[in-house]
């Protein structure tokens, strides 16, 4: 699979905005569903993300008592590898700019 | 190869697959979780979307296996590393669905909780919700019994 930026038919100054747009840190955050277990979550956050029990763990109650949890932050394209790793475990993930960087 | 072997109710269990089977169809099309994610590319969108359906079909599929001969003779149904990940996936797949197709009655504390009284329940929702508890309990189970090396790891 190709972790695609931009449209690949777009003008290129239409181009350059989308690149500045996709530059940057870019944060994953799981959201909050009310169906999938807090154990599976936990499991799935130490498969993807190589979380260590706790940390897995305080990921997931940050998703159950706040709806949301920032899981990484970095480069564009490894974060939506990411995110389309979590859809295929389907938990819901989004992705936002980091402001902090 | 580690592996459980987990001994189901037959009169309880078989009834649900009828459930499980008419939502593993429906999520031949559609994504259990839809892509929340909005500035993909369409182009890009679309490839996930169809890599994702294929990955949650193929877990369906390795789900329903697991309810061959032996689970209809003995009850007994065996997980090991070989199916693990699609059996707790295809878990999380069929419970979404089942909360969009058949449980939006419910508030996100009583799905979270599984505490209804099933018996106050009408069918087909009742069979529904005890799919969903029926899912549940089978990827706790495989979750807790198959170690990092295999799951989770």
């Amino acid at each position: 699979m190709t972790w695609a930026k931009g449209h690949p038919s777009a003008a290129p100054a239409v181009q350059g905005e989308t690149q500045l747009a996709l530059e940057g840190r870019w944060r994953v955050v799981v959201l909050n569903d009310p169906v999938n277990l807090m154990s599976y979550v936990v499991m799935v956050f130490k498969k993807v993300f190589g979380f260590d029990d706790a940390t897995a763990r305080r990921h997931m109650l940050e998703v159950h008592e706040q709806g949301r949890s920032i899981v990484w932050s970095g480069l564009r394209e490894k974060a939506e590898a990411y995110a389309y790793t979590l859809q295929q475990w389907h938990l819901t993930a989004i992705l936002e700019p980091d402001e902090a960087h | 190869m580690k592996r459980i072997e987990i001994k189901l109710s037959l009169p309880v269990v078989a009834p649900l697959l009828d459930v499980i089977k008419e939502l593993g169809g429906e999520l031949q099309k559609h994504l259990a979780a839809p892509l929340a994610i909005g500035d993909l590319d369409p182009d890009f969108h679309a490839s996930w979307v169809d890599d994702l359906l294929a990955a949650q079909n193929e877990d369906v599929r390795v789900l329903l296996a697991l309810f061959n001969e032996e689970f209809f003779s003995e009850g007994v149904v065996a997980i090991d590393e070989d199916n693990a990940e699609h059996v707790v996936r295809a878990c999380a797949a069929v419970r979404l669905r089942l909360r969009t197709r058949h449980l939006q009655v419910f508030d996100e504390e009583t799905l979270e909780t599984g505490e209804v009284e099933l018996g106050k329940l009408q069918e087909p929702l009742r069979k529904a919700f005890l799919c969903y508890l029926f899912l549940a309990t089978l990827q706790e189970l495989v979750i807790q019994h198959l170690d990092s090396s295999i799951i989770g790891g």
